[in-house]
């Protein structure tokens, strides 16, 4: 009977660790995010191999709370990373190195923020209800 | 040093599958492609021979292998692939193995609802949000991993603990307290909402009603009445924060 329970805990921690090392190595803000929930189902793969082991529905229903928290979490990280990304254009972690206050020595150079954006002039639409400014017409007979 | 020669059965896959990971981690140089899938194919088969499943159900076995060895595949391939897309195809694509080892434990609801939730929510939100902020031909810093040696070092000493101490407490190897932490219980006091009834309806397959509907419902609004009411509540505060957080756009593009 262990055995079973053995083999679903090693793939637990199997995809824990796998998380981590994802967490940790990806310099991509959406992948490091991708990995936490990985590592939230190796958490999630433990506690229903306990539940069913112990014959409870204990660790099932802390599953569907793993879930929920893993559904908040999901939509706040993306609010931020998009926020994020607007301000440095950049999904890179490492952009995000220095967060101290600006009087204090900084722990990795500064990085360039990216060029501003020239501003294109674009043609508008008349407001409505006006008559539109138009170029002086010529008449035929002159040109 | 012997005890740790002695645990070659436990040293030699997570030597192999660390190298595999850290020969397979994005770089600038040529990846090992075929000699990590080497390792890692090996680590997987020597760790399923020593802690895979001894159940006498040869389909339970067989099920438990697919789902497991896909649900560590698909995660391998996740973290080491260098388009953000298809790395989330491959979260999704572990997150439906998990599933499927849901329903070897018994857990037919969470299974369902974990793909309805992952696979059907949050990977569609995050594959939405990657194709936003998509760079033109794989940005930089998806082609360099940060410091593959140290992570993956770190994370099989973790993993070797991990499966140190589960060997140790199934295979009674450690003090005479060993064991203990498998052993059921004989009578849990507590959470009697959260038991298992039995099972009388002659369609069901299995005698208690443990991951139906109804079991985990009556656990669920039974004894963590008030927990239920908490996750709601973070919920609600989490949607406020999200439309708080979220930036403001002045022009229609991100």
């Amino acid at each position: 009977m262990t055995g079973l329970l053995e083999g679903h805990l090693v793939v637990g921690a199997m995809l824990f660790v796998l998380g981590a090392i994802g967490f940790l190595t990806r310099r991509n803000l959406i992948l490091m995010m991708l990995s936490v929930e990985l590592m939230l189902h190796g958490v999630s793969i433990n506690l229903t191999a306990f539940g069913r082991h112990h014959g409870h529905h204990s660790g099932q229903v802390f599953t569907i709370f793993v879930l929920t928290i893993a559904a908040c979490e999901a939509g706040l990280a993306l609010a931020l990373i998009l926020g994020m990304y607007q301000r440095r254009k950049s999904l890179d972690v490492q952009l995000w190195s220095n967060l101290g206050e600006p009087d204090l020595p900084r722990l990795v150079p500064e990085p360039t923020p990216p060029p501003a954006e020239e501003p294109v002039e674009l043609p508008h639409l008349a407001p409505a209800g006006r008559v539109p400014r138009l170029p002086p017409r010529r008449s035929v007979g002159q040109a | 040093m012997n005890g740790i020669i002695e645990q070659w059965p436990l040293l030699a896959p997570l030597v192999l599958g660390g190298l595999a990971i850290w020969l397979l981690l994005p770089r600038d140089r040529v990846r090992g492609w075929g000699l990590g899938t080497l390792c890692g194919v090996a680590a997987l088969l020597a760790l399923s021979r020593q802690f895979g499943p001894v159940a006498s159900d040869a389909a339970r076995n067989v099920l438990f292998h697919l789902f497991g060895g896909g649900a560590v595949v698909s995660g391998v391939l996740m973290i080491t692939n260098r388009n953000p897309v298809y790395s989330a195809l491959w979260f999704a694509l572990a997150t439906l193995s998990v599933c499927g080892i849901f329903v070897l434990n018994s857990a037919q609801f969470l299974a369902a609802a974990t793909v309805i939730v992952y696979a059907g929510a949050i990977v569609v939100t995050f594959l939405f949000v990657i194709m936003l902020a998509q760079q033109a031909g794989g940005a930089e810093y998806d082609r360099r991993a940060y410091q593959p040696e140290l992570a993956t070092i770190g994370g099989c000493l973790l993993l070797g603990g991990l499966l140190f101490t589960l060997q140790g407490w199934s295979r009674g190897v450690g003090a005479e307290g060993a064991g203990q932490f498998l052993k059921r219980p004989d009578g849990v006091a507590a959470n009697l909402l959260s038991e298992p009834q039995p099972w009388n309806a002659v369609t069901v397959i299995g005698e208690s009603d443990l991951g139906t509907l109804r079991g985990v419902g009556r656990s669920l609004f039974g004894d963590y009445l008030y927990a239920v009411e908490v996750a709601g509540t973070v919920l609600l505060i989490a949607t406020i924060g999200t439309i708080a957080l979220a930036p403001r756009r002045s022009q229609g593009t991100l």
